[in-house]
């Protein structure tokens, strides 16, 4: 990994740790039938979603942006994907679509923040309410009918989420990880997020800069979504991936990235959503009332954080009395 | 050393009646000014002279509002940053426009096309070395891999240079380049430049610096309220007379006041020191005195009155009010212990442009007219127009937007505020920026009220008529302490540029 620094090196660190950690804790709680094999097995399939959306975001972050509509742009590919399936299309179509329709709205997300001239937080906010509500329009005119949800009970449209969850998972992460140590863009995002004045006065352009992270990023929701679409028998357009951008935006920080951009790594993304993982999975085994787990969990992000942060501080004071 | 004279016949950059106006403010008239291949041209100037306008425009940042710009031969119109940049026009701004969390060799890269591996992958390991023979080749022994941010100011100050000459610059412009380099770097910095003078670069030298611009530069050139007033070969140019052209102006004989004897010690501060901004500083404020903190923007005269109003944290050093150990948490401790501070920016940092200038006042004094937290309105009312009246402020009526107000009318409704409270030390920031020569004139008067009742008084301002014309004694800041306290018949625009540009008149006699 490239051009890391210290803090951000020790954040990796830390969250390598803590996941052991955490993981080892799952093992003493285990009970019997359970195993733990099957916990790890089961990590892959129930992250991806938030794993990949997250590395899209980690991205728009770094430019300095954020994307707050990722959840319902979800619901939206959701709904293209259930309605399809309805009318009975092949499945490699319906996943296409369903692709496409992730991909095209965060594009479209770039193009808008970029020519509004808007901060991104604003223009996404506003799209986290849109998209869910063209995601409802679209049910609601493509199934006679529609009750509110789509069924999908057909094993032929579940591939990518129920049975290659895993493979995907692991094939985009190597190519995002490699892509991300060898390509310029990504360089290019951290530039932008450092300083867009220094962009603009070395002639980088800003506005194509935030574009590609926004495009690059709709890639990655696009198999992300893909995989949370095709893991479930019934899709709600109204409530699927409700609060899901707030997950992914915890795994990115809890990840090093700096939420006002600038500094990150995908790698972090990575750790971090497994790390908020594990811990909601300890809870379960450890059979903590689920009330006290949101708590718990929420409390868990400020100490990782917090902790990080005084020990970095404390560091960096030493390191100038020195 | 060789200074070559200037080539006339073929000048590298020739600019001519150069004009720029800003809303309320004439930046620059009619510049002309010429540069040859080869030659250091420095500029000098006070705060505000237009020196800032004058680069901004020569790196496209900023349009100018007419005259011509010939560069190598041909006229050009520089649009944007990459214009000038690819013209080779390189510039350095005060404040370094890099990347701080890539590395060195990104840094200086980026924007070129990069070395790729046989499957396009990036071959950082060649960046590195491109990046590494361009940092020898100026002479930098640094790590090209190394974040930017973990350079010194000298180091990231060299990677700018190297930026700026790989690319073949023509016209290499420097921006108070020795503004945070130690005595040692500004040494390797002028041999760099002596190195490019050689190899045909114009060189064009922005410094406060009047020694450095003596050592370093074949011609000075004098910029004064958007004007260039001189230029003089470096053998004709002598410090007293840049600084006469520099200053320029008659001191004018308007300033009120005789002051009679001061009253007691109000506060004392000794010793107080924070990080990076200001140290050692002690000083002594009486009631009905103003003292005038003169110095370079960057000095450290605002960062000591923002700790002394508990918006700074200090490293050490005390402070005693009233003779009273006092050490101030924050601005809200400092208001009720009797402090007020007028803020360098006004627009910013002491008004919400777009609410009334009532509310704008009552900020000041709704704490100690309300009752159990409610502001009772009919007293708020009556006192803002007393208010109004009594400052002189004026507008349509206490609802009117204080940002549709003139910059003087403005002004007097910030200090009305705090006068509002019967503050007993005032600390004022620049409180003539931007305002017209009448409010001007009223709030000198106001200031000198303040004086006569037993205010005191910190007047920090960077116009030498109206520090040297209010203040009692003036103390003279430069790179964060106190260099020099000037009283009585010391009191002179020379001494005060002397002492902030580090020079003393008496050290040099001496």
């Amino acid at each position: 990994m490239r051009g890391l620094s210290k803090p951000l090196k020790y954040r990796l660190l830390f969250l390598f740790v803590g996941n052991g950690l955490l993981l080892l804790l799952i093992s003493v709680f285990l009970r019997e039938g359970a195993s733990f094999t099957q916990v790890l097995s089961q990590a892959g399939p129930d992250c991806a979603p938030i794993i990949l959306a997250g590395l899209g975001m980690t991205g728009i972050i770094l430019t300095g942006g954020i994307d707050l509509s990722i959840g319902s742009v979800i619901a939206v590919a959701g709904t293209v994907f259930g309605c399809l399936v309805y009318w009975e299309v092949p499945p490699l179509l319906c996943y296409l679509a369903c692709g496409l329709t992730a991909w095209g709205l965060s594009t479209l997300n770039g193009a808008l923040v970029r020519k509004l001239r808007l901060p991104a937080i604003i223009v996404t906010l506003a799209g986290l309410a849109f998209y869910r509500g063209v995601a409802l329009m679209i049910a609601d005119v493509a199934v006679p009918d529609f009750g509110g949800n789509l069924s999908v009970q057909d094993d032929a449209y579940h591939g990518p989420g129920k049975f290659h969850a895993n493979s995907i998972l692991l094939a985009t992460l190597v190519m995002a990880l490699v892509w991300e140590a060898f390509a310029e863009t990504p360089r290019r995002w951290l530039a932008l997020g450092n300083s867009p004045e220094a962009c603009r006065l070395q002639g980088l352009a800003p506005g194509r800069i935030l574009q590609s992270a926004f495009t690059v990023g709709g890639i990655l929701l696009a198999v992300g979504a893909l995989i949370e679409v095709t893991q479930v028998q019934t899709i709600e357009p109204a409530r699927m991936t409700r609060g899901f951008e707030l997950r992914v935006v915890g795994a990115v920080v809890l990840g090093g990235t700096n939420i006002f951009g600038g500094e990150g790594s995908f790698a972090g993304t990575v750790l971090g959503a497994f790390f908020l993982y594990f811990a909601q999975q300890l809870l379960i085994y450890a059979q903590v009332s689920p009330y006290l787990q949101e708590v718990l969990i929420g409390g868990a992000i400020l100490l990782v954080i917090g902790a990080d942060c005084t020990l970095n501080r404390r560091a960096k004071m030493l390191a100038e009395l020195r | 050393m060789n200074h070559r004279t200037l080539n006339s016949e073929n000048p590298v950059l020739k600019i001519a009646g150069l004009e720029k106006s800003f809303p309320g403010v004439r930046a620059l008239e009619a510049v002309d000014l010429e540069l040859a291949a080869g030659e250091v041209l420095a500029l000098v100037g006070e705060n505000g002279a237009g020196k800032s306008t004058l680069i901004k425009i020569l790196s496209g940042v900023l349009q100018p509002d007419g005259g011509t710009i010939h560069w190598q031969g041909q006229p050009v119109e520089l649009t944007s940053a990459r214009d000038a940049f690819d013209a080779g026009i390189a510039t350095i701004h005060q404040e370094l426009a890099y990347f701080a969390k890539l590395s060195v060799a990104e840094n200086l890269l980026l924007g070129e096309p990069w070395p790729r591996l046989w499957w396009g992958g990036i071959d950082w390991s060649r960046l590195n070395s491109i990046a590494g023979e361009r940092l020898r080749k100026f002479g930098a022994r640094l790590d090209p891999g190394a974040l930017f941010d973990s350079l010194s100011p000298a180091e990231k100050q060299e990677v700018a240079l190297v930026r700026a000459l790989c690319r073949d610059a023509r016209l290499l412009i420097l921006d108070e380049p020795t503004a945070s380099l130690t005595e040692r770097e500004v040494k390797r910095l002028f041999e760099q430049i002596q190195r490019l003078r050689a190899r045909g670069v114009a060189i064009l030298y922005i410094s406060h610096r009047l020694t450095e611009v003596l050592e370093l530069a074949d011609r000075v050139a004098v910029l004064r309220d958007g004007s260039l007033v001189s230029t003089y070969p470096r053998l004709e140019a002598d410090i007293d007379r840049l600084v006469r052209d520099m200053v320029g102006r008659d001191l004018v004989g308007t300033f009120p006041h005789e002051r009679s004897a001061t009253g007691a010690v109000v506060l004392e501060i000794d010793g107080l020191t924070r990080a990076n901004d200001f140290h050692d500083v002690s000083l002594t404020m009486r009631a009905g005195e103003v003292t005038g903190l003169a110095g370079l923007v960057g000095s450290g005269r605002s960062e000591l009155a923002r700790a002394l109003y508990g918006l700074y944290r200090v490293d050490r050093g005390t402070m005693r009010l009233r003779g009273k150990e006092w050490a101030p948490q924050n601005p809200h401790a400092a208001l009720k212990a009797g402090l007020v501070y007028l803020p360098e920016e006004r627009k910013r940092q002491a008004l919400v442009s777009n609410h009334s200038v009532g509310s704008t006042v009552s900020i000041g004094f709704s704490d100690l007219i309300s009752r159990v937290g409610v502001v009772p309105w009919r007293a708020e009312r009556g006192r803002l127009l007393r208010s109004l009246e009594r400052y002189d402020i004026r507008a349509t009526g206490i609802e009117q937007a204080v940002g549709t107000l003139s910059g003087g009318n403005q002004q007097k409704a910030v200090l009305a505020r705090w006068l509002e409270r019967d503050p007993t030390v005032l600390l004022l920031d620049e409180p003539t920026r931007g305002v017209d020569v009448g409010a001007k004139a009223e709030i000198h008067k106001l200031i000198d009220e303040l004086a006569a009742a037993g205010r005191a008084v910190l007047l920090i301002s960077s116009d030498l008529p109206e520090i040297l014309g209010m203040s009692d004694r003036v103390l003279v800041m430069h790179e964060g302490t106190i260099v020099s306290e000037l009283t009585g018949a010391q009191k002179s625009e020379e001494n005060v540029i002397l002492a902030a540009s580090g020079l003393s008149r008496f050290e040099e006699e001496a």
